[in-house]
């Protein structure tokens, strides 16, 4: 054999030898999350950065359906043993995780870094109960009030609108079903369950207290806010298609085929793409309230997983919340920057520029507050759905099918301790 | 013997020296330890988890005797999805076999157009029930669906398909009966063809009229058949779930929330294990009872001899 092939093969086996001790010494993170699309586009892209900052750490991101699929695959692969490392929760429903134990206590990385303090507020309080951490925020929304510019200039409503209140939501939704309902254009999309939540807070009440854990379903102006959204189903401003599969009322929106949309900040970027400039965006009503929920969802790490993995999931999490990242996620999607710093990267300052009503939300902040987030509101927010559909197809009276769901809600909260 | 019929091929296994008695036992072992694994232990497993309270991530399940089964018996939700199956079961059961038997008596001929109609009545019977139910889900929207923009061009109002209680359970008994249809036909074929001729020859020299000698011959005789398709659809009509899910996900106001998808919302959506064990506890018993209700009324009209 030459001295050049050996030399060759030498040097072959160092390269292969190194690679496999880079290799072994990568920590895996599993990561499962509820991205696709566009949305999945942007994660991906944040992911790859990380990466190539961590070559050490290899995160495998998963999507595993939206944060209901979550919840029940995580559930289910608890027993298991066949969780992740990390998961995208949203913030009303980890409590039900943390409780149990299956969350590790994010406290005493989240003391120990910087990103703590470059949190807003409302961001850093996503992922509390009691004194500890256990999420830290990822994708942070409100609900936004969108608007077709065409379809309500065609209704008669020129410029920007009046929709401050649900009196002035009713009277443009009606005046779009009188001049174009022939066309199969509808006045309003029927409230997803955000902004039904965002709604009752507007009228100046809750479904749970998130400091007390009292149950408001039953309070006068809970029934208020949802006797009116009943009657946009029932008086036909709004398709009862909407009713049974939110994600229809979303749909026909971005199709056109509505005046008035009530949805999460996150649904930006897409209603953009497919409206363009017909896009309008809003606040949400004050009536007489002007308080939004925060919704989105948090990053939080499996108890059960081994140390070093915690700590590299940790890495990347932090990393998630970090100024690059969130401006990309933020420019990308629409949901709502969580880093105070993010705003001043030209990747953000570009989208705010560039795109008319991306600061809706972000203007929202004020009036935007925490929801509850004890177990029982994974079932609170589960039966709501039933409870809806009942009052908004005409089946049962608001009153007395919110009288009935509160004391449910009580007596499952009575049993599942809090 | 075994050892003759391998020839000179040595047998690594001792089949000579194996008692006669275990023989039977070992050779049905890997079979019952299969069925063991995937139906004995996991029905004990429900009917232990139907008597304690766990959400699947609580170390701890503690006993909590027949609490389960009163929250169940006293919740309207699963009286409303007994009630819901029911319907589901008693509308659906003789739609199918009526209309499964009216096709087959037509299809039974040996024709080129009738395998060809056969092949097409069963194409549904094989495609995935998920792709069906979002198929569905298009053609009966409300606002932008098919059936309505067909009975818009006839001058006629939209139908609210899926919000409407009573219509939604009558869409999902259509598309569940047009899905099934394929099968029972076959069926009844198989069982029509297995009539001997010569008792219709006999019944048409006795001057039997067509609907004298199909209730007085071809009914009785194709009663093993029906009294099959009978069991077998109650049961499927009791376990239906995947095109409610997709289709209207009990809705609307659980007006199709029938008890396997109750059983599913309840263990893996509200993960109150417990609860959902106990529905599944009871719509086993439920099943028992049913197959012995028809064993008793219907079982003794079946014969198996023409």
């Amino acid at each position: 054999m030459s001295r050049k092939l050996h030399t060759s093969i030498a040097a072959s086996l160092l390269v292969l030898a190194v690679s496999a001790t880079a290799a072994q010494a990568q920590t895996t993170v599993t990561f499962w999350h509820s991205f696709n699309n566009a949305n999945g586009r942007a994660l991906d892209e944040i992911v790859a950065n990380f990466e190539a900052v961590h070559p050490e750490i290899n995160i495998e991101a998963e999507y595993v359906g939206n944060y209901n699929d979550i919840v029940a695959r995580l559930q289910a692969a608890i027993p298991a043993n066949r969780g992740p490392d990390a998961v995208i929760l949203e913030v009303t429903r980890y409590g039900l995780f943390a409780d149990a134990g299956v969350l590790a206590d994010l406290t005493p990385y989240f003391d120990a870094d910087p990103l703590k303090d470059e949190l807003y507020d409302y961001a850093r309080q996503i992922g509390v109960i009691g004194e500890k951490n256990f999420i830290v925020p990822f994708n942070s929304s409100t609900p936004v009030l969108y608007y077709n510019k065409d379809v309500l200039a065609r209704a008669g409503i020129e410029g920007e609108p009046d929709l401050k209140t649900f009196d002035a939501i009713t009277t443009a939704a009606r005046s779009v079903n009188e001049t174009l309902g022939a066309e199969g254009i509808t006045g309003i999309a029927a409230p997803g369950q955000f902004a039904r939540w965002g709604l009752v807070m507007a009228n100046g009440s809750d479904l749970i207290d998130p400091m007390s854990g009292e149950i408001l379903l039953d309070d006068p102006k809970t029934l208020e806010a949802y006797e009116w959204m009943a009657s946009l189903v029932t008086e036909g401003l709004a398709s009862a298609d909407g009713v049974t599969e939110e994600d229809n009322g979303r749909d026909a929106f971005l199709a056109g085929k509505v005046g008035i949309m009530m949805n999460s900040t996150g649904n930006y970027v897409g209603s953009r793409s497919a409206l363009g400039d017909k896009l309008g965006v809003l606040p949400m009503p004050c009536n007489p309230d002007c308080a939004v929920p925060i919704g989105g969802a948090g990053i939080g790490i499996m108890a059960t997983s081994q140390q070093d993995v915690q700590d590299a999931a940790y890495e990347f999490v932090s990393y998630a919340a970090s100024p690059e990242a969130n401006a990309i996620w933020f420019a990308a999607t629409g949901y709502l920057p969580i880093n105070k710093n993010s705003a001043e990267l030209p990747v953000a300052a570009d989208a705010l520029a560039s795109q008319p009503g991306i600061d809706v939300a972000i203007n929202s902040l004020p009036h935007a507050h925490g929801r509850a987030r004890t177990p029982v509101v994974t079932w609170m927010r589960t039966t709501e759905y039933d409870m809806w559909q009942a009052m908004a197809l005409g089946q049962r009276p608001v009153a007395e099918t919110m009288t009935q769901f509160a004391a449910d809600t009580r007596a499952e909260a009575a049993r599942l301790g809090n | 013997m075994f050892d003759q019929a391998v020839g000179d091929v040595h047998c690594r296994f001792p089949v000579e020296a194996m008692s006669p008695k275990l023989t039977p036992y070992l050779l049905v072992a890997p079979l019952l330890a299969f069925i063991a694994v995937f139906t004995y232990i996991p029905i004990f497993t429900s009917i232990d988890l139907s008597f304690r309270s766990w959400n699947f991530m609580s170390p701890d399940m503690p006993f909590v005797g027949l609490d389960n089964y009163a929250r169940l018996l006293g919740s309207q939700s699963f009286w409303n999805s007994m009630s819901v199956t029911t319907i589901f079961a008693v509308v659906s059961v003789p739609l199918r076999l009526a209309l499964a038997l009216a096709i087959a008596s037509y299809l039974k001929r040996e024709a080129a157009s009738s395998r060809v109609l056969r092949g097409a009545l069963f194409l549904p019977t094989i495609t995935s029930t998920v792709s069906i139910a979002v198929v569905f889900s298009w053609v009966f929207s409300t606002d932008y669906g098919l059936a309505n923009a067909f009975l818009s061009a006839l001058g006629l109002g939209k139908m609210p398909w899926l919000q409407d209680p009573t219509l939604a359970l009558l869409v999902l008994i259509l598309i569940n009966t047009w899905k099934q249809l394929g099968y029972d036909v076959i069926i009844y074929i198989a069982g029509l063809q297995a009539v001997p001729q010569e008792l219709y020859d006999a019944a048409a020299i006795d001057g039997g009229k067509r609907w004298q000698v199909f209730r007085r011959v071809t009914v009785p005789l194709i009663m093993p058949t029906t009294y099959f398709l009978l069991v077998v659809s109650v049961i499927e009509a009791f376990q239906v779930f995947t095109i409610i899910n997709v289709m209207t996900r009990g809705g609307p106001a659980g007006a199709t929330d029938m008890l396997v998808h109750l059983l599913y919302r309840t263990g893996f959506v509200l993960f109150d294990i417990g609860t959902g064990s106990a529905l599944a506890v009871i719509l086993f018993a439920l099943l028992i009872v049913l197959a012995l209700l028809k064993s008793r009324i219907v079982g003794s009209k079946v014969h198996y001899e023409a």
